[in-house]
């Protein structure tokens, strides 16, 4: 099962070398035997899961074939409405939220086939990007024990990792698909603003809220995409573009592509460890015919601040209720931050979103103008143990969560699309990773220069142990 | 300083900064210019 990608699994069901219930059967027993220590998972349908194989099997065997995951097993963060199955959002409350339908991209996923094997861990409201989850257990780093797995989908993953699921859905208001990939050493996407809906999803912040895919390969994570993009009537702010098959050009090779890596800010107090990976990867890429060149970019601090800014309010008008009324049940750091977004003034969020339009034009025309893509660090530091990440006093915890996404961040903000890409290990053997980021709706240039490294560096083959 | 003490210095400096930015921010810009960016941002290659 580890060695699997969702478009080999799903060609090998067609050519029934292999059935749906034999594979969701084996993600299972994965599950059981793996996740006690892994914590990757808070809901775990194991009886539906294999119910909806049985069915996809009997189709198969009918000829009758439902998409492009027919018979594949994923795994949804726990933020995700899915009809049948508890939201906890990562809250002590086990059906915190609830929707009036089923999240739309879980059920574009299921209407192509797919398998849901559970709901998974995450940082609680998904605020953090440690992982780490008082209710719900801290999920683990698949690579080192004690370790951060990075968040908020933090158990979206640790289950692609090790292998416990064969994708899964991510949701990123300041980094949180990247970050948790980056950590463990998969391919993680947050696509341009608008690109994919969140109709069905918990709100954190709905002008940063992107919903996205994780999966070992770019090609997997572009098969998600294709399946799950494009304009839907429960999310006002879906864009009605057309979605382009992101799988067509994406082995045609990135020969003349321009690529620049920033001089500043993303470089600035990052490990050298990260630095070194993401300076090696630069030159495979340019070894692969890309034109790499360094550029200087809009100082991205001003996005930062805004998107804090934003997200707080958004987020302390969404979860002001449970704040209210039980705030005992959150985690301090949660609660703190909540708090924080009740006294903000009004005139400030407003300010905060009118400089983040005058932002985004400001970075898309000046970076874009000169390059096809940029290349930079996705966390500044290889994944931290859980214990030094989540010590001390809530403002030192806080100060710490925005130091690890202050790289992530800015995107959220500028809203464009930006894939996590492995790119080695550290000496302690934790996970290294880059970002690709495009230019607004170029998922497709961004998934052709994540594969054209990803095939030639080869670290995508590597798995954890266990 | 504790958190409640804390709190405080932090929403000021959030605030002092996006005063700094918004400081000269035109009297035409608002929010859903955002999306428009994105728009006229995006390359032929991914156009309907």
């Amino acid at each position: 099962m580890t060695d699997w990608t969702i478009e080999g699994l799903a060609a090998a069901i067609r050519e029934r070398k292999i059935s749906p219930v034999e594979v969701t059967r084996e993600c299972l027993e994965r599950i059981e035997r793996r996740d006690a220590q892994l914590r990757a998972f808070i809901t775990v349908d194991a009886e539906g899961a294999l119910a909806t194989a049985k069915t996809l099997e009997a189709e198969a065997m009918a000829g009758r074939w439902r998409g492009d995951l027919h018979g594949v097993p994923l795994a949804f963060k726990d933020l995700c409405h899915i009809g049948g199955l508890p939201t906890s959002c990562g809250t002590r409350t086990r059906e915190y939220f609830v929707a009036e339908r089923d999240c739309t991209a879980v059920s574009r996923l299921t209407a192509a086939g797919a398998v849901t094997l559970g709901k998974l861990n995450m940082t609680e409201l998904a605020m953090g990007p440690f992982g780490d989850n008082a209710h719900h257990g801290d999920v683990q780093n698949p690579w080192r024990a004690g370790h951060v797995s990075g968040g908020s989908s933090s158990g979206s993953g640790a289950a692609v990792a090790a292998g416990l699921a064969l994708g899964a859905l991510g949701s990123d208001t300041g980094g949180s698909i990247r970050l948790p990939a980056a950590c463990c050493g998969i391919v993680g996407l947050k696509p341009t603003y608008g690109r994919v809906s969140r109709a069905g999803a918990m709100a954190l912040s709905w002008s940063n809220d992107h919903i996205g895919p994780m999966a070992r390969t770019v090609r997997d994570a572009a098969l998600m995409l294709r399946v799950i993009a494009g304009r839907d009537a429960h999310d006002a702010t879906s864009s009605p573009r057309s979605v382009p098959d992101y799988l067509a050009g994406i082995d045609g090779g990135i020969a003349g592509v321009r690529v620049a890596v920033a001089e500043n800010f993303f470089f600035q107090g990052v490990d050298p460890e990260i630095a070194g990976g993401v300076q090696e990867a630069l030159r495979v890429l340019a070894g692969l015919g890309a034109r790499v060149e360094e550029i200087r970019v809009p100082d991205p601090q001003p996005m930062n601040d805004a998107c804090n800014v934003i997200s707080r309010c958004e987020g302390a008008a969404v979860h002001s209720r449970l704040c209210r009324e039980r705030p005992e049940q959150l985690q301090p750091v949660v609660r703190a931050r909540i708090e924080l977004g009740f006294r903000i003034p009004a005139h400030d969020y407003l300010q905060a979103l009118r400089l983040r339009a005058r932002l985004t034009r400001a970075f898309v025309r000046e970076v874009f103008a000169a390059t096809d893509a940029l290349v930079v660090p996705v966390i500044p530091e290889p994944a931290p143990a859980i214990a030094q990440a989540t010590a001390g006093e809530p403002r030192e915890v806080a100060r710490r969560q925005g130091n690890f996404s202050r790289l992530t961040r800015p995107f959220n903000g500028f809203g464009l699309p930006a894939l996590a890409v492995p790119c080695g290990f550290s000496r302690g053997g934790l996970p290294l990773a880059f970002q690709v980021v495009g230019r607004p709706f170029a998922e497709a240039t961004v998934f052709r220069i994540g594969r054209a490294y990803e095939q030639s560096a080869g670290w995508h083959l590597r798995r954890p142990p266990g | 300083m504790s958190d409640s003490q804390q709190q405080p210095v932090e929403l000021a400096n959030l605030a002092a900064a996006i005063e700094r930015a918004a400081a000269d921010l035109s009297l035409a810009e608002e929010p859903s210019r955002f999306i428009l960016a994105l728009e006229e941002g995006a390359g032929e290659e991914e156009q309907p």
